[in-house]
């Protein structure tokens, strides 16, 4: 379903700079040679089939064109999808009452100790490094298929999206009022809910509101492991071939991923 | 002190504040309600799981079973090959795609619309719906991971690529026409110059993203490291389990690190 | 005795340098203290020390007696509590409400909850107000921080530190953001309160009519070491000289009125 809107679009370049010195040209070419250099070793040892590329592209068209929803499908599609948002939405508020005290446990200007920073960031690091559908496919096996690990994953999920995003943000606080609020003998709390929060409560938000878009994506395919949602469903009516069944829950859940991107992302520019 | 005699916030403020209070209660009251009305698995269900399972995850993970090394190893790499391949093919499509898309270049925005409309079609389905799409169509294997990585990166890195080119300085374009420079030239001194450290900081970010999404990829078939490590999920094997996910979490940390080492330089 | 007592303060700096160098100081409550140097001659390095934001490598600080320099954790919070400090750069939450920035001096015993709900005790309520009041911008309490003038900003700052009801000031070039009328406005509103409610007060000038105008007392500091001590009217232009190791300058900015 759609991707969100990447946060904030990238400063442009100064102009008419001039032409850069022969060292950072050789650079740039050195760069260029090892990228190729990965791509003729990656193309070898995956095999690739660049002839499949447009063998397989025009398969790829043929097969939408089997994808005419039935409508009829409707009926049995509301109550995964239902469960799909339920899954995303707890997950959601889950992970980020778990992300907020370890983004400020991480952030060089709110830690506690630089022991206990340490071990929240390499937490987040490790977080951070699994995707969503790997956690589920833990969590299935662990726990029992459904919702259940379905929510857990992307709790987990959520928090490493959130880490990155909210310790930089935390970090690039302007410390002035930290300062002004330790002179006056305020300890750690105190500092946060009144220096710091104020400061980045709106970009938090928003950074909530994306990891929200991102595992309403990610609560969809959930199901394929056996996570919950409407995924399941997508993936059985795969299995049996109901190509027009598929056709009808892309299409509804497409909508209704659209839909809450939308608002969501119009929340998001409300914010800043 | 009397506490009568503090003023009240105006009109504004409270309006402002009682809108705020009443989307969190709504959050809450939401949250609640999710809580009630999902299909929680018995509790007797879970509990056998845990104590099937738990015991021996946490065996396995302090224990990871060094004889699968060589094939995690291999399997990451082959992962890694993935990502790269799927990276590069969207990056290579998208960007002829991204200067039909920009507003500001090609005969401006009636042109672009189509261009734009292409980018959101493509990143409408998440890579693993087009890699079982893949799959059906030509068969398990790298192949199909590579190009759902692949398509699904037109749409996200056309995107980002379009905005860029949107944002950029008039000035050195103009600068090249006043002296008599085609569009050619226009594009060589003016236009490549000003996007290219930010087109390659955006497909290194890519990159991160696609190299997560191809570890998972196995899991519908689509080659990396997704398959062997759901086979050993499913038999319980945790200890290989333990192998494979360390393996995984060390590559995605040190190529996360390199990579953002080197977009801090670019941009 | 006296309030506030330095005793041979020196402070180095990671990295070797040294900002203060013996710095021996007694200063009676009530006092107005205002501390005059060229940049870099350890004046914030001075101030810092007493409520322990810079801690001194070598000497001690003490407040009523108490060491503030030994102070540490819960101690050293409720020692600095008693002291407010006024920034240069005024330090504001901007996106903050004028109140609520006033209120974060005010809230030592306070849960934290409290804060994160907006919903503050009632007596704090009025005292922030109170405070508010008397650097004479009441009515801006419910405006964001961000959307005042660099003189409203800098009287929310002292409000801040009033909040804390505190017996020592602390004020770090208060006026060097500031245009001439309103430094003067933003200086007799701190003198008149330091001599309202008898607060001990250090200042940091750059501006020597300034220092003569609003001092009890003046300090010259040169290289880490005190160089001058004495009244506004021991303060001579040659003094001054001395201080600043120069002649000064007829078209320099002194802020005079
Ligand atoms: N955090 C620090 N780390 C290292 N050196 C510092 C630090 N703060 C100040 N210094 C140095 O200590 C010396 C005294 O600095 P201080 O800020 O106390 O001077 P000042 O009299 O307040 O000057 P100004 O009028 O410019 O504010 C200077 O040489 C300064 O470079
Ligand atoms: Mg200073």
């Amino acid at each position: 379903m759609p991707e969100p809107t990447p946060l904030g679009t990238p400063a442009p370049r100064a102009a008419g700079a001039p032409r850069p010195p022969l060292v950072a040209r050789l650079r740039s070419y050195l760069g260029l040679g090892v990228v190729a250099a990965l791509a003729v070793v990656a193309y070898q040892s995956t095999n690739f089939d660049l002839a499949s590329l447009f063998t397989g592209a025009a398969d790829f068209f043929s097969f939408f064109g089997r994808l005419a929803p039935d409508w009829s499908a409707l009926r049995i599609i509301w109550r995964p999808l239902i469960e799909t948002m339920q899954i995303a939405y707890v997950g959601t508020v889950l992970g980020t009452s778990i992300a907020l005290p370890l983004i400020f446990l991480a952030s060089a200007n709110t830690a506690l100790d630089p022991i206990s920073m340490l071990v929240a960031r390499v937490v987040l690091t490790i977080l951070r490094s699994i995707p969503d559908l790997l956690w589920a496919a833990l969590f299935v096996t662990l726990l029992a298929p459904g919702a259940l690990p379905g929510i857990v994953a992307l709790t987990f999920f959520t928090v490493g999206v959130l880490a990155k995003l909210g310790s930089e943000t935390v970090e690039s606080a302007d410390p002035g009022p930290l300062e002004a609020l330790r002179a006056a003998g305020a300890g750690r709390n105190r500092t946060i809910v009144y220096a710091v929060w104020p400061q980045v409560a709106a970009t938090m938000t928003s950074f909530i509101l994306y990891s929200f878009e991102i595992n309403v994506r990610a609560s969809v395919i959930l199901g394929f492991v056996g996570a919950g949602g409407i995924g399941q469903l997508l993936y059985t009516r795969l299995n049996f071939f109901d190509y027009s069944g598929v056709g009808a829950i892309v299409a509804v859940t497409f909508v209704v991923v659209l839909a809450v991107d939308a608002v969501s992302v119009w929340a998001r520019s409300k914010l800043i | 002190m009397i506490p009568s005699t503090v003023p009240r916030p105006p009109a504004h403020v409270r309006r402002t504040q009682l809108f705020v209070g009443a989307l969190a209660v709504a959050a809450v009251v939401l949250f609640v309600l999710a809580l009630l009305t999902i299909n929680w698995p018995t509790w007797a269900r879970v509990q056998s799981g845990l104590t099937r399972n738990v015991a021996p995850l946490l065996n396995g993970l302090v224990r990871p079973d060094l004889k699968t090394f060589p094939l995690a190893w291999r399997s990451m790499w082959e992962t890694f090959h993935m990502a790269v391949l799927g990276t590069l093919l969207g990056a290579v499509l998208a960007f002829p795609l991204s200067f039909l898309a920009a507003g500001n270049l090609l005969g401006g925005r009636p042109f672009a619309m189509p261009g734009k409309a292409l980018l959101v079609g493509v990143r409408t389905f998440p890579e693993i719906l087009l890699a079982i799409i893949f799959v059906a169509a030509a068969g398990p294997g790298p192949t199909a991971g590579i190009m759902a990585m692949g398509l699904h990166s037109i749409g996200f890195l056309g995107k980002i690529f379009s905005d860029v080119i949107e944002g950029i300085d008039a000035g050195p374009t103009e600068a090249i026409r006043a002296a008599g420079g085609g569009p050619i030239q226009v594009f060589l001194y003016a236009v490549v110059p000003q996007v290219l450290p930010e087109f390659a900081s955006n497909v290194l970010y890519r990159f991160e993203i696609n190299l997560r999404a191809a570890a998972v990829l196995g899991l519908v078939g689509a080659g990396g490291i997704g398959l062997p490590l759901l086979q050993r999920l499913q038999f319980r094997r945790w200890d290989e389990v333990s192998m494979l996910l360390l393996v995984i979490i060390a590559f995605v940390v040190t190529v996360d690190l390199i990579s953002s080492r080197i977009r801090r330089r670019l941009v | 005795m006296s309030h506030i007592a330095f005793q041979d303060v020196e402070v180095t700096y990671p990295g070797g340098l040294k900002a203060l160098k013996g710095v021996t100081l007694e200063i009676p409550r009530g006092q107005f203290v205002v501390i005059v140097g060229l940049s870099g001659a350890g004046k914030s390095t001075l101030i810092r020390t007493v409520n322990s934001l810079v801690v001194p490598s070598k000497g001690d600080v003490a407040i009523d007696g108490a060491s503030v320099t030994t102070a540490r954790g819960a101690a050293l919070r409720r020692m600095r509590s008693d002291i407010g400090m006024i920034f240069q750069t005024f330090n504001l939450v901007k996106r903050s409400s004028v109140l609520r920035n006033v209120l974060a001096g005010r809230l030592g015993d306070v849960p934290a909850w409290r804060g994160v709900l907006g919903t503050f005790p009632a007596a704090d309520l009025a005292f922030a107000h109170e405070c508010l009041a008397r650097v004479g911008i009441p009515e801006k309490a419910f405006v964001r921080a961000d959307a005042l003038s660099g003189g409203q900003q800098q009287r929310v700052g002292i409000a801040r530190a009033l909040a804390q009801k505190p017996s020592v000031m602390l004020a770090d070039e208060p006026v060097a953001s500031l245009d001439p009328p309103t430094s003067h406005a933003v200086m007799s509103d701190l003198k008149r309160i330091a001599r309202e409610d008898g607060i001990t007060t250090i200042v940091n000038l750059h501006f020597i009519d300034m220092a003569r105008e609003y001092a009890d007392r003046i300090v010259g500091m040169r290289d880490g070491l005190v160089v001058f001590d004495g009244t506004p009217a021991e303060a001579t232009d040659r003094a001054f000289e001395d201080i600043y190791g120069r002649p000064i300058d007829e078209d320099e900015d002194l802020r005079g009125a």
